[in-house]
Parts: C-alpha cells; sequence; structure tokens
C-alpha cells in the first residue's frame, strides 16, 4: 500500500454487549482502516466480541482509565507508522459515519481534529448540569487556547502523527480531554472542530454520574491551571 | 538517667533492630533505612539528654517545650507522608507503562477469513 494506513481505535472497558456491534459499524464505515480496540481490564468478554467482529485487540492487564487506553493506542499507531488515527468510544455513542470528516480534517492540516456535538449535526440533547459544565469548560478552553473549542469534553477525535506520536508519550491523568487540547495548543498543533452526531448509549453507563460532575469541573479546572505552569 | 530514659533508650534500640533486621532481609531500601535509624537516634538523644527539648523549644521560641516537640514530629510525618504519596505516583505511573506495553506486545489478531 501506498498511502500510509489509518487506525480506527476503540476504547472499551466492560462492553462486551454492545462492541462487537461497534467494531462492525466501523469497518462499515472505514473499509480501509484497521480496526484496534483497547480493552481496558474488561472483566466481561469485551475482547473476545472485539476479535469476533475482526478488530485488533490490545488488552490491558488491569485497567488504567480512559487517558491510558488512549495512549496505548496512539504508541501502536505510532510505533507501526499510521497515517491517521481516530479515536472512538466501544459504546457506539460515536457514530461512525462521521470519522470520515475528522480523518478529512487531518489529512487537510490538522493535527488534532475534535468531534463537537454543538455544530450544524443535531445530537442528542445531554442533561442541563452537563450542558451549564461544558459552557462553562468550552468558554475557558476556548480563551486558553485563543480558538473557539465547543465541545471539549468530546473524545471523537483524529489524531495526525505527529499528534498521535505526542500524545502517546504524554498524557493527562483520568478524564484527559479538555485538557488534552490545552496541551495540543500549547505544543503548536493545529487543532479543528468538526460538526459530529453523537448517540446516547445503549447499554452500560456513563463514568460520569452527575454526582461526579461537580468534582469533575473543579478537577479539570485545576488541571488546566497546572497545565499552564508547566514546562511545553 | 531516670528509669523513663532507660525504658525510651530501650525502645529505641529495639526499633533500630527491628529496622537493622528488616533491611537483613532486603523489605527496606538503604536510603529509607538510613532515615530510620536517624528518627531513632533522635528518640534516644532525646531521652538521654533530657534537657535537648528545652533548649531547642527555647531556640525555636517556642515558650511551652513540649510544643515544641509536637511540631517537629508533625513536621516529621509530613516530609515523610509527602515523600510516600510522591514515591506513590511514580510507582503508579511505572505500572501504567508496564500494563500498557504487555497490551502493545500481545496485540491479539482476529482469525484470517476463508479466501482472504
Amino acid at each position: 500500500m501506498d498511502r500510509p494506513r489509518t487506525l480506527a481505535l476503540l476504547l472499551a472497558f466492560d462492553e462486551a454487549a454492545c462492541v462487537g456491534q461497534t467494531v462492525r459499524e466501523v469497518k462499515a464505515a472505514l473499509p480501509d482502516a484497521d480496526v484496534l480496540v483497547v480493552d481496558d481490564g474488561s472483566a466481561d468478554g469485551t475482547a473476545q466480541e472485539a476479535l469476533a467482529a475482526g478488530a485488533l485487540v490490545a488488552r490491558h492487564p488491569i485497567n488504567l482509565g480512559v487517558s491510558a487506553a488512549e495512549s496505548t493506542g496512539l504508541a501502536y499507531a505510532a510505533r507501526r507508522g499510521y497515517g491517521a488515527v481516530v479515536r472512538m468510544d466501544g459504546d457506539g455513542q460515536h457514530d461512525p459515519a462521521f470519522a470520515g470528516a475528522l480523518l478529512d480534517a487531518v489529512r487537510e492540516g490538522a493535527d488534532l481534529a475534535v468531534g463537537t456535538r454543538f455544530g450544524e449535526v443535531r445530537s442528542f440533547e445531554s442533561t442541563a448540569l452537563r450542558r451549564v459544565g461544558n459552557g462553562f469548560l468550552s468558554a475557558v478552553v476556548s480563551a486558553l487556547c485563543r480558538q473557539k473549542l465547543t465541545d471539549p469534553t468530546s473524545g471523537f477525535r483524529a489524531f495526525s502523527p505527529r499528534g498521535a506520536a505526542f500524545f502517546a508519550g504524554v498524557q493527562p491523568h483520568d478524564y484527559p480531554e479538555p485538557e488534552s487540547l490545552l496541551m495540543a495548543h500549547r505544543q503548536g498543533f493545529r487543532i479543528r472542530e468538526v460538526p459530529v452526531r453523537m448517540r446516547p448509549r445503549t447499554t452500560g453507563r456513563s463514568s460520569l454520574t452527575a454526582g461526579r460532575s461537580a468534582y469533575y469541573m473543579v478537577k479539570t479546572s485545576l488541571a488546566l491551571t497546572l497545565e499552564l505552569l508547566r514546562a511545553r | 538517667m531516670s528509669r523513663s530514659s532507660w525504658i525510651v533508650v530501650a525502645a529505641a534500640v529495639a526499633f533500630a533492630a527491628v529496622i537493622l533486621f528488616s533491611a537483613r532481609s532486603r523489605r527496606t531500601h538503604e536510603r529509607h533505612i538510613l532515615g530510620w535509624l536517624g528518627v531513632c537516634a533522635a528518640i534516644a538523644a532525646l531521652a538521654i539528654w533530657r534537657h535537648g527539648i528545652d533548649v531547642l523549644a527555647s531556640a525555636m521560641g517556642i515558650y511551652y517545650p513540649p510544643s515544641a516537640l509536637f511540631f517537629l514530629c508533625c513536621a516529621a510525618l509530613l516530609v515523610m507522608v509527602y515523600r510516600l504519596s510522591i514515591g506513590l505516583a511514580q510507582e503508579r505511573e511505572k505500572v501504567r507503562k508496564l500494563a500498557q506495553e504487555i497490551a502493545l506486545l500481545n496485540v491479539s489478531r482476529p482469525e484470517p477469513k476463508d479466501g482472504a
């Protein structure tokens, strides 16, 4: 193959019920891409389901969190010389029909393309509390990055080889999304937002309950402040 | 030396012995052993030199000498706990890297389909 290959990276933790379906959808939407599922130490049959659906599977022997799962997948892409990586959730919340648009943004020169729910494409409505939280984070991250970023918590993203190599090595803790935007900005990466559709989850549970949201806001604000104080 | 001094000195010596035994069986690291032996030495020194804490307190400008002792103990504990939390974060980072490397070394591939 002449053209550098594309990697579709799915992160899954205890998603046996839906990961197979997600892999099949992604393979249908991106027939030329390799699909890698990073199984973050699931106790159910997530890895087997993903493998049966035709994905490559990297299994964490223990649960390490979203951020580590993402960096494992990006390290795989960086070491194997993939031309672009699109990251999605294994539970099918990220509509694979929009993965191509994110990859196009990377091919047009972005190092990090972020799928936003608040573009011209209608997504499902999340709770009012989350919308307020997202608005706050969006305002903070946009100001710090000097660029309008409407959906800083979106995990539906595509990376250039440069972006993948950077985030394979350095990563924020726990929930990485807003902080990684600021890190990308400070690296001088080109960030682009692409309108995508996100669907309500069909199975499993959100890792962010209402009670944790407030804690998440405080922690993320602290993480953003600390990132500003770090050497690049 | 009073009886209480003897008791405290004996306790310090016993603690030092425990530390050295655990070091012999490699259950503690040398750099931690030195710190702990230092703690034993400080306890024994204060037991033998009974007015040491009064001298320390007046040097620190503290009127009530036991307060100086509390302050020094708290400060030492704070430093030790802080060092432990740093060490824990470092270990966590190493475990994460190891687990990721294991995942990358064992990537499973789907069975090739017939005719593929």
